[in-house]
């Protein structure tokens, strides 16, 4: 089966444009309709609440639950497919947070992650396994794996006790292979529109869903109201309905005090935020506690720390 | 006495120990019958009924051995053969096996006369011409077991037999150590064939007596159908009729044949198994549309499907069962799971989804297996697992690992020590590797063409391979690799230096995400 050209080849412009926006805080990226605007904000101090913000990011406190208010009914005007209360994953880290619409992932619609380079794949999909995991802790229920076999066949396959000592409990794991893209996102959307209601589905796909696909999805999951999350060697050339786009890169893993590998470290770069803003993390996990953790900067990483230690002991 | 209509008159084809006591033979007019014997009592065959009566009589025979053949050569249906190959252990011995078919046999009232050998074509000329009843000759002694046997043990034609008894023929064993030329160039090829068989030099093929199928729906259309749609539609009213009598029973399917039979003849038939006993016929019609969907390339309808069937090959108990009143969130019911399952597996392939499973071994790539489907386990919900062995303590028992617990480990507390690739390689790929020292962790790697710098590296943690499975695999001293990137690696250095191997080879066998 062939994929169709448009997602294959390497998109131009879209592309190029990209890292100069990921520095500047964006604007909302879909504006919602006028009519819509009056209805929602009642009074004018709100609607000065939400210029503010698009100004400036940082914002008093009182004004910023006002503006998450805001946020909230918006939401819930644009889906209004959602039948579910929305869920929302918790990432543990204020400081990304601080740069989503909510206190976490949202829940019901669709996340891309995809690897900064072809090499990292393993990189971004062991971040949306770390994903899985946080899904998978507060509450019972399975998380289906959907993968095509282009995403990361020539990585091998997952491997349980690698999974296990991820954080994701193997047991809990359904993995569905579809040989193709386009099944990897029919069974995705079939697991979505089922009864089953597993705590979260994932995917792995050669090159992420093109609009059309990615509002299906978005469809899918906002029935469900479990937050979905696909990983992608290559970003499509369309554009995408995904709420959030992460970028994912290779970091050395931090180290213990003897200076043994300890947890996996990522450069995340939040690339697009729908009703939030772009940012880039060092990010640690930590497979024991199942937390995401910021890394300050590399200069003092653990591994420089360590060798510091080591010269005053000498 | 049986008899049936024949050349002049009706004939005797049948009869007992007292009508042959009375000087009948088989073969004889009934007219001159009735002159030998007076009170004969007569009845007319009927070959059908016979051989439905043996076809039961096969089914019945399949709790001996799992394929079981009809005789029916030239309609002279007399006779079963048990294929006893690997069977006859579970009934004690060979001996035990014909004593107890005799003994259950006889019950029936039925005198059967039973033979063991190593081929079919023996077996039965033991059973027809053999000296007692219950003849058991070994595998390979079949030439001694024959000589003494008339020809007609051979299973051949009449005329044939009539043609050699001329020549002088009487037993098998003067035919046996004849030139087989001038028998090929007079007799046609069954002569020869049947005697191959016999003795085993040919292989004989048995027709497997095969159990019907439980439930049935049939129709057939008025004209041919063509489409797709037509025929889920054509699957769809089928499921309709068979659900009711599903329904009836209280029984699920789990195995579903579908046949098409075209204008030619010819049939299509297309197995769907569930993952679960259903009767839902909405479920199984999608299911028949995601199957043909995917054969939809290899589907031939040439001139279009005259009729179709459905057969349900197998069929589990599956009670009522009431109804959930759901409001608000619910905990996904088994079937649902099983439903979307059996989705995927028909549309993506039998193998599509899978479940990883922990086993006991320190052989990274056999410490996992994948398991088709998906069974979910009481452990994947600990406080239910804690509650059940709290159960369990106070009712007095041990908490015994169950069948399930033996094969598969739970996954969490058992796992290895060492650090574990989240991709581990199909099979290890050899990679060229800078060392230090031979036995050093590396400072470079070459793999897939593309050279890493070694920035930090832990281990090694050596894993020994099972001794108790005899293979030539070498100890493996397994690292983790980080290069300047922060890509990580698992590589692993086959052979103990000095000990095992002087050149030992490095391997990626994992990535680390």
């Amino acid at each position: 089966m062939s994929y169709p050209a448009s997602t294959r080849a390497p998109s131009g412009p879209p592309q190029k444009g990209q890292p100069q926006r990921a520095g500047t805080p964006l604007p909302f990226q879909a504006p919602f309709p006028a009519g819509a605007e009056t209805r929602v904000c009642g009074s004018s101090t709100a609607r000065s609440g939400l210029g503010t913000e698009q100004s400036e990011p940082s914002f008093h406190p009182e004004e910023g639950t006002r503006v998450a208010n805001l946020r909230r009914r918006i939401a819930k005007l644009e889906t209004c497919v959602s039948r579910a209360a929305p869920s929302l994953l918790g990432l543990g880290v204020p400081e990304i947070h601080r740069h989503l619409p909510g206190p976490g992932l949202a829940g019901g619609v669709l996340h891309e992650v995809i690897a900064a380079t072809p090499e990292e794949t393993p990189a971004a999909l062991s971040f949306l396994l770390a994903l899985m995991c946080l899904a998978l802790k507060p509450k019972p229920g399975l998380a289906v794996l959907v993968a095509a076999q282009r995403a990361f066949d020539q990585w091998g396959a997952l491997y349980g006790h690698g999974l296990d000592r991820l954080g994701v409990d193997p047991g809990r794991l359904i993995l569905v292979t579809a040989r193709t893209d386009k099944e990897a996102l029919w069974a995705i959307e079939e697991t979505l529109r089922s009864r089953v209601r597993p705590a979260i589905v994932s995917g792995a796909l050669a090159s992420c869903p093109d609009l059309t696909a990615s509002r299906r999805l978005n469809l899918a999951a906002a029935a469900l109201a479990i937050p979905l999350t696909l990983a992608c060697t290559e970003k499509s050339s369309g554009g995408s309905a995904a709420a959030t786009r992460w970028r994912i890169g290779t970091l050395p893993a931090s180290r213990d005090r003897f200076g043994t590998l300890l947890n996996p470290c990522w450069r995340v770069s939040l690339e697009r935020c729908r009703h939030g803003r772009p940012g880039k993390w060092f990010v640690e996990w930590n497979h024991v506690a199942h937390r995401f953790s910021l890394v300050e900067g590399m200069a003092d990483h653990p591994s420089a720390q360590s060798t510091g230690n080591l010269r005053i002991a000498g | 006495m049986l008899v049936s209509p024949g050349k002049g008159g009706q004939r005797i084809v049948c009869l007992n120990k007292a009508a042959r006591a009375g000087g009948l033979s088989l073969g004889e007019l009934l007219s001159n019958a009735r002159s030998k014997v007076l009170d004969l009592q007569v009845c007319d065959a009927d070959p059908t009924a016979d051989a439905d009566a043996l076809r039961k009589l096969a089914l019945w025979a399949m709790q001996y051995a799992p394929l079981v053949s009809v005789w029916d050569e030239a309609s002279c249906v007399d006779g079963l053969f048990l294929d006893i190959t690997g069977a006859a252990h579970l009934f004690g011995g060979e001996e035990r096996l014909l004593a107890d078919l005799q003994h259950r046999l006889r019950s029936f009232g039925l005198y059967p006369r039973l033979a063991i050998a190593g081929t079919a074509g023996a077996a039965w000329a033991l059973a027809r011409y053999g000296k007692r009843n219950g003849m058991i000759i070994p595998t390979a002694a079949e030439r001694e077991g024959l000589e003494h046997l008339p020809l007609a043990a051979l299973r051949l034609s009449e005329d044939v037999l009539a043609v050699l008894r001329r020549l002088g023929f009487r037993r098998c064993g003067e035919l046996i150590d004849q030139p087989r030329a001038p028998f090929g160039a007079r007799f046609d090829t069954g002569l020869l064939s049947r005697l191959d068989q016999a003795l085993g030099r040919a292989s004989e093929p048995l027709i497997p007596v095969v159990p019907p199928a439980i439930y049935r729906a049939e129709v057939q259309f008025l004209e041919p159908i063509l489409h797709q749609e037509q025929v889920l539609e054509a699957a769809r009213h089928l499921l309709d009729k068979l659900v009711q009598d599903l329904a009836r029973d209280a029984v699920g399917a789990r195995l579903i044949r579908l046949l098409l039979f075209k204008a030619n003849g010819a049939a299509v038939s297309l197995n769907l198994g569930l993952a679960a006993p259903n009767r839902d016929a909405l479920h199984i019609a999608q299911l028949i549309g995601l199957r043909l969907y995917r054969l939809h390339c290899e589907f031939e309808t040439d001139f279009g499907f005259e009729a179709a069937a459905l057969h349900v090959l197998s069929a589990e108990d599956m009670p009522d069962q009431q109804a959930r009143l759901a409001i608000g969130a619910h905990t996904p019911e088994p079937a649902e799971l099983a439903h979307l399952i059996d989705r995927l597996q028909h549309r993506l392939g039998a193998g599509a989804v899978r479940q990883l499973l922990a086993q006991e071994s320190h052989i990274p790539e056999r410490a996992v297996r994948h398991r088709k489907g998906f069974a979910a386990k009481a452990s994947t919900n600990p406080s239910q697992t804690r509650h059940r062995a709290a159960n369990a303590q106070r009712a007095g028992k041990s908490s015994l690992p169950c069948a399930e617990a033996t094969c598969s480990l739970a996954w969490t507390g058992n796992g290895p020590a060492g650090a574990r690739p989240l991709l581990l390689l199909p099979r290890p790929e050899s990679a060229d590797v800078v060392a230090l020292v031979p036995e050093g962790p590396p400072r470079q790697f070459r793999w897939r063409g593309v050279r890493h710098q070694v920035a930090a590296s832990d281990g090694p943690e050596r894993i020994a391979p099972e001794w108790w499975r005899r293979t030539e695999e070498a100890t493996r001293d397994y690292y983790v690799v980080e290069d300047t990137t922060g890509r990580r690696f698992w590589l692993f250095r086959a052979g103990l230096y000095g000990r095992e191997t002087d050149t030992p080879q490095w391997f990626v066998h994992g990535v680390f995400g």
